[in-house]
């Protein structure tokens, strides 16, 4: 196996762009990646993309329609969709292409529009014989946030989480995000307007659920070797895992209907997020305590309290102190989600993963202006997707 | 056009997942004669990855469980979900059974804000709401055992 470089990073501001396309963002962001390395369009060896389902056939062959936008040069071309985790899984995939020394340069890239309000179901074939699952949980009427709410619900009896300490994860991740120019929210908000925003899926608050974006970010990976002809400092890519699910597992997961009884349980809650986390610790040989900053996939603030633990960082139940003692701000001796989270930014689902690590990837280069960790050495990122997938990065100067 | 108006047709929500032949509603998973795990809706496999087993029954669950976890939906949610007209928040639980598996359902029959965690549950059959055409579309939910029901 060889050392990984991240070369170059690009990223396009999140918001809502109704006069942008999809293809003209993820073009932005290829080419700002390619110029960051130093590199040429031409230089390329292969491309990993996300395969963009609101973006119909040619945003699924997303990497195709790039290429053809920027100059096919015949490079091998991966479209992959691990729902909101494909960013991650696009990143490793590039990641193993340069480890296992096929490549020496590799773009990983996403970029995404979304649909507005709860993602719905994507249509499927009407001659199958079985209704797709996807299907039956809409029946019932239980969107996303929902299935977050019932874990979160659990947390609250557990561990005696309070409506305050969700409130407290989005004012934390405001106050981040309102420092960072390619957040799409840069309000900071108060623990009374937080609790003051409509409830959606009780006890998720508006504010404490992200929203669904445009956004579109892109990694250039390189060979360490390779990367040493580069003056930019040097950023690794240490390690970059991909998981999925465990059966025994009793988290309710979208969009199933079912999952084993908390009593009967084999495997840990978000047993997938867990192994990322796990993954990613013996491919780079290093530990919780070694991390300095995290990027976590706060979809809600029920993921940042949940993950806190899931990663290692705290004990069960634990997460709750660490946010309200400021461990997770920045200044903090552990801040979570320096950029702003998914909170400030919203969800683009092909490009999410890459967004952390874009963001990850400034911070060691100590370039990420008003929120930059001081003296950030060694970071870590985990994204979460529908359906028990996951995919942790670990990186290092 | 002629419209059949009758209600007397109706159609269930999810094929196959539910049955009240003993008076009682009962939810239908599957279940493995060799490692017991049940799995809802039902599965023509066995999902535990260290069992072989091909022998997969269809398993009535029993009618009563525990509230593991509930929402509160104060949205109307996309279709294909039939939201009422005002629509009203309505909650979503969790319920455990004594098979070893929690599965999803409508609350009916209590106020949502009443709900508490841990509360003894049973399975009801009654309708999501009516076609255009009047065909009733029915299903499960779930309702807090109440002893004046009893």
């Amino acid at each position: 196996m060889r050392d990984v470089a991240i070369a170059g990073v690009g990223l396009h501001p999140w918001g809502k762009f109704p006069n942008k396309s999809w293809v003209q963002m993820g073009a932005e962001v290829a080419v700002e990646a390619v110029a960051d390395a130093g590199l040429q369009w031409i230089d390329i060896q292969a491309m990993v993309a996300g395969s963009m389902q609101w973006g119909g056939s040619t945003g699924m062959r997303a990497g195709n329609t790039l290429a053809a936008a920027l100059g096919e040069t015949g490079i091998p071309i991966a479209n992959i969709n691990n729902a909101c985790a494909s960013g991650g899984s696009v990143l490793r995939s590039a990641w193993l292409m340069i480890a296992a020394g096929i490549h020496d340069v590799v773009l990983a890239i996403g970029t995404d529009k979304s649909p507005k309000g709860f993602f719905p179901s994507v249509p499927i074939l009407s001659e199958e014989p079985d209704e797709p699952v996807d299907m039956l949980r809409w029946y019932l009427g239980l969107p996303n946030p929902g299935y977050w709410a019932l874990e979160m619900k659990k947390r609250m009896a557990t561990h005696g989480s309070t409506e305050e300490h969700l409130a407290k994860v989005k004012v934390k991740n405001s106050r981040h995000g309102s420092l960072n120019p390619y957040a799409r929210y840069r309000k900071t908000f108060t623990i009374e307007e937080v609790l003051a925003s409509p409830m959606v899926c009780d006890p998720l608050r508006l504010y404490e659920i992200c929203a669904t974006s445009d956004g579109a970010a892109s990694v250039l990976l390189t060979s360490v070797d390779y990367a040493k002809r580069s003056s930019i400092p040097m950023v690794k890519l240490a390690a970059c895992s991909l998981s999925s699910g465990q059966f025994g597992d009793p988290t309710m997961r979208i969009p199933l209907l079912s999952a084993v009884s908390d009593e009967r349980a084999t495997a840990p809650l978000l047993s997938e997020s867990k192994i990322a986390a796990e993954m990613a610790y013996t491919q780079s040989g290093l530990g919780p305590e070694d991390i300095d900053f995290v990027e976590l996939p706060d979809n809600s603030s029920w993921h940042e309290l949940q993950y806190l633990e899931t990663m290692g960082f705290c004990e069960p139940g634990e997460s709750e102190k660490l946010l309200d003692d400021g461990v997770t701000s920045l200044g903090g001796d552990l801040p979570v989600c320096p950029s702003g989270g998914f909170s400030s930014f919203g969800e683009a689902t092909m490009a999410q993963g890459l967004l952390q690590v874009v963001e990850a990837t400034w911070q060691l280069r100590g370039t990420a202006g008003d929120r930059q960790v001081e003296g950030a050495q060694i970071a870590m990122t985990e994204v979460y997707g529908a359906q028990a997938n996951n995919s942790a990065c670990i990186l290092t100067t | 056009m002629s419209k059949d108006t009758s209600t007397t047709t109706n159609r269930h929500i999810i094929a196959d997942a539910f049955v009240t032949s003993s008076g009682k509603a009962q939810l239908i998973g599957s279940r493995c004669s060799r490692c017991e795990t049940y799995t809802f809706p039902k599965s023509f496999t066995c999902p535990n990855p260290v069992c072989d087993g091909s022998d997969i029954a269809t398993a009535e669950l029993s009618h009563k469980g525990r509230l593991a976890s509930f929402t509160i939906i104060h949205y109307p949610p996309p279709p294909p979900y039939v939201a009422p007209d005002p629509f009203e928040p309505f909650a979503i639980g969790a319920v455990s059974f004594a098979e070893g598996i929690q599965i999803i359902g409508p609350m009916t029959d209590c106020d949502p804000w009443d709900l508490t965690m841990g509360m003894e549950i049973e399975t009801v059959v009654e309708p999501y709401y009516t076609t255009r055409d009047g065909v009733s579309v029915i299903g499960w939910k779930f309702r807090p055992v109440s002893e004046e029901r009893e």
